[in-house]
C-alpha cells in the first residue's frame, strides 16, 4: 500500500510541471505561457513587496499614510506600489486562466494530478496573499473585507459535531490575533502576507535548482511587452487608496478586490455557515476533480459532466461579479433561482454524460476489433 | 562486524534525530499554541481569579446617559450614540474596551423590547447596537424605507412595514426596528438573528443606557 503511494508520488514527482515549463516548446500559443506569466508576476510581486517594506509602516495609526506618503512623495513610489498591485492582479488572472485551461483540456489527468493540485492550491494561497495584502492599506475596503471575512469562518463553529472544537473561531484568531481587527490583525496580516510569496518563493526555486530543470521561457520580448503593461496600467489607473478606516461606520456599497467578488455577492445569498461551506466544497471539488474524473479522453466532449460544471462556474463568477457591481440582489428571490438553475445545470451535465457513453459503448460494441475512436491523446496504460 | 556497524550508524542516526526532533517540537509548540483560541473567559488564568474575570465576559459599561426622552420625541426619530464596553480578554492588560455604536429609535407603537424592563412593559423606544450579527458590519437606520429598496438590495417591504428600517451595507440585512413580537425582526437578508440590543432605563426623563446584551461584541 505505502509502496503504491510512494510509486504514484515518484511519477507524479517526474512529471511535475510547476509553471508549464514542460511546454516550453509551444510558447507560439499564449495559453501556454501562462504559466510563465504567474512565475514572471510572481517575482514581480516579490521585488516590489520588498521595496515597498522599506517605506510601509505596519500600524494602525501609520499605514494609511505611509501608504500615502509612498503614492505622493517617494520617488517612483507609485510605480512600485502600482507594479505591486497590477502584477498581483496578473498573478492571480493568469493562475486563473490556467486553471481553466488544464481543465478544459483534461490537463489534469495522470501524470498531471500532483501539478494541478499545486496550481490550484496556489490559487487559494494568492488569493489569502491578496486578502492579507488588502488589509495592509488601511482603508474602508480593507477593514470590512477583513472583518467580514474573518466573520464568516466564526460561523464554522456551528457544524455539528466537528465545530465543537471551535476550528472557525481558531481560524479566525489565527488571523486576526484577537478578537477583533485591529493593531495585532495587522500585525498578522502583514507577517502572512509577506510569508506565504516569500516561504514559497524559496521553494520554488530550491526545487528548480536541486531538479536543474528550466523554469522560464518568455522572450525577452514577452517580458518587456508584460513589464510595459504593469507600467502604462500604473500610470493610467494608479492604485486607488479609499478612505481610511473607520471601525464605526460601514460604507455602501462596499467591494473587495475583483476576484472575490463573486463570493461576496454568494455571501449575500447564503446562510452565514454556508458562506463559509461553499467555498470550502468548491476548493474541495478542486483539489479532486483529478480523482472524481475517470474519463478516459480529455477532450471537453468527452467528458460532458466536468465540462458543463467548469462553464457553469465560470458563468456564475462572470455573472456574480456583475451583479455585485452595480449592488444588484434581491435577496428573497435570487437563491431560489440560483439553486434551481444550478440543479437544472447539473441534471443536464448528467444526463449528457449517460448519453455520451451510452454512445460509446455502443460504438465499442458494434466495432469488437480495436475501438474505432483514438481516446486521447495518452498512450495506453503499460501493465502495473 | 558489518551488521554491527550498520546498526550503530543506525543507532547514532537515531540520536541526533533526538535534538534536531527537539528543536522542531520548541518552534512548533507556540505556533500550535495560535491554534488555540483564548476567547473563552478565564482561560489560562490562576484559580482565585478566575471567577472575577468570568464575571467581567459579561458587559462592563459605564452607564450613559443619552439625552432626554422630549430629543426623541417624534415618531421615527432616531439618535446615534458610542458605547463603551470592557471585557475579558487574555492580554496583560486582562481586559480589552470595545465601543459598540448604538441607535436609539422612537417607534409610533409600544413595542415589548427585551431592553427595556425586561420586556415586561411595552416601550416605544427601542435601542439596538449597530453591529451586524451578520458578519459585524455596522448597519444604518434609514428612516425612509425607499432608500432601503434603492439602495440595499431591491428589498420592498410590505404595506403595514414601510416607515424607518434599519439596513447592513455589507450583505444586505434588512431589519424592521418596530415589529411588534421580535423588535429588530430580520426582513430580508442572511443575518441568523435580530441585533443585539441594550437595555435601558428613563430615569427623571432621562434615557440611561445600563448594558449591553452579553455576546454582541464582534
Ligand atoms: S454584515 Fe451585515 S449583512 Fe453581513
Amino acid at each position: 500500500m505505502l509502496d503504491r503511494v510512494r510509486e504514484w508520488l515518484r511519477e507524479r514527482k517526474e512529471k511535475l510541471d510547476l509553471f508549464d515549463e514542460t511546454n516550453v516548446d509551444r510558447l507560439d500559443n499564449p495559453l501556454y505561457a501562462l504559466g510563465h506569466i504567474v512565475y514572471f508576476s510572481w517575482i514581480v510581486v516579490f521585488v516590489t513587496g520588498v521595496l515597498l517594506m522599506i517605506w510601509y509602516e505596519p500600524t494602525t495609526h501609520g499605514a494609511y499614510n505611509s501608504i500615502l506618503r509612498i503614492q505622493h512623495e517617494v520617488p517612483l513610489g507609485w510605480l512600485i506600489r502600482g507594479a505591486h498591485k497590477y502584477a498581483a492582479d496578473m498573478l492571480i488572472l493568469a493562475i486563473m486562466l490556467r486553471i481553466y485551461r488544464m481543465y478544459f483540456l483534461g490537463e489534469y489527468k495522470r501524470p498531471n494530478e500532483l501539478t494541478w493540485m499545486i496550481l490550484f492550491a496556489s490559487l487559494v494561497l494568492a488569493m489569502i496573499s491578496g486578502i492579507t495584502g488588502y488589509l495592509l492599506i488601511w482603508n474602508q475596503r480593507a477593514f470590512w473585507a477583513a472583518k467580514t471575512v474573518l466573520s464568516v469562518a466564526v460561523y464554522l463553529d456551528q457544524i455539528p459535531i466537528i465545530g465543537a472544537s471551535k476550528f472557525g473561531s481558531a481560524i479566525a484568531f489565527i488571523f486576526l490575533g484577537g478578537p477583533a481587527v485591529g493593531q495585532g490583525a495587522l500585525t498578522r496580516f502583514y507577517a502572512i502576507h509577506f510569508g506565504i510569496s516569500a516561504l514559497l518563493l524559496i521553494a520554488v526555486e530550491l526545487y528548480f535548482i536541486f531538479t536543474r530543470r528550466k523554469r522560464f521561457g518568455l522572450s525577452p520580448t514577452a517580458i518587456v511587452v508584460l513589464l510595459l503593461m504593469i507600467v502604462a496600467t500604473s500610470y493610467i489607473f494608479p492604485a486607488e487608496m479609499g478612505r481610511r478606516a473607520d471601525p464605526n461606520r460601514t460604507p455602501l456599497p462596499i467591494l473587495s478586490d475583483w476576484y472575490f467578488l463573486a463570493l461576496y455577492q454568494y455571501v449575500k445569498y447564503t446562510p452565514p455557515l454556508w458562506a463559509g461551506l461553499g467555498p470550502g466544497f468548491l476548493i474541495t471539488y478542486g483539489m479532486l476533480v483529478p480523482f472524481l474524473d475517470r474519463s478516459k479522453g480529455r477532450r471537453p466532449s468527452e467528458r460532458p459532466f466536468f465540462t458543463v460544471v467548469g462553464v457553469m462556474a465560470l458563468t456564475y463568477f462572470v455573472v456574480f461579479t456583475t451583479l455585485i457591481m452595480f449592488n444588484i440582489a434581491v435577496i428573497d428571490r435570487d437563491p431560489h433561482i440560483v439553486l434551481v438553475m444550478t440543479s437544472v445545470v447539473l441534471v443536464i451535465g448528467l444526463l449528457l454524460e449517460l448519453r455520451y457513453r451510452r454512445r460509446r459503448r455502443a460504438a465499442e460494441a458494434a466495432a469488437p476489433k480495436p475501438p474505432p475512436r483514438v481516446v486521447g491523446a495518452r498512450p495506453a496504460p503499460t501493465a502495473g | 562486524m558489518a551488521e554491527r556497524g550498520v546498526n550503530r550508524r543506525t543507532f547514532l542516526r537515531a540520536l541526533s534525530a533526538i535534538p534536531v526532533l527537539g528543536a522542531l517540537a520548541a518552534f512548533a509548540a507556540p505556533l500550535l499554541r495560535y491554534l488555540k483560541p483564548n476567547l473563552d473567559p478565564g482561560l489560562g488564568l490562576p484559580e482565585g481569579r478566575l471567577r472575577s474575570l468570568a464575571e467581567m465576559d459579561l458587559p462592563q459599561g459605564e452607564q450613559l446617559a443619552l439625552g432626554r426622552v422630549e430629543e426623541l420625541a417624534e415618531p421615527w426619530s432616531s439618535r446615534i450614540f458610542v458605547y463603551t464596553q470592557r471585557y475579558a480578554q487574555y492580554t496583560p492588560e486582562q481586559a480589552r474596551v470595545a465601543t459598540i455604536p448604538g441607535v436609539a429609535i422612537r417607534l409610533p407603537w409600544k413595542v415589548s423590547f427585551p431592553g427595556f424592563k425586561q420586556g415586561e412593559e411595552p416601550t416605544d423606544i427601542v435601542i439596538f447596537s449597530r453591529i451586524c450579527p451578520h458578519l459585524g458590519c455596522i448597519f444604518n437606520y434609514v428612516p425612509n424605507w425607499r432608500e432601503v429598496t434603492a439602495g440595499y438590495g431591491g428589498y420592498v417591504p410590505p404595506e403595514e412595514r414601510r416607515h424607518g428600517l434599519m439596513a447592513c451595507p455589507c450583505h444586505l440585512s434588512i431589519y424592521d426596528p418596530a415589529d411588534r413580537d421580535r423588535p429588530g425582526r430580520v426582513l430580508s437578508g442572511p443575518a441568523p438573528r435580530p441585533p443585539y440590543y441594550f437595555t435601558y432605563e428613563i430615569r427623571d426623563g432621562v434615557i440611561v443606557i445600563t448594558s449591553a446584551e452579553p455576546g454582541g461584541i464582534a
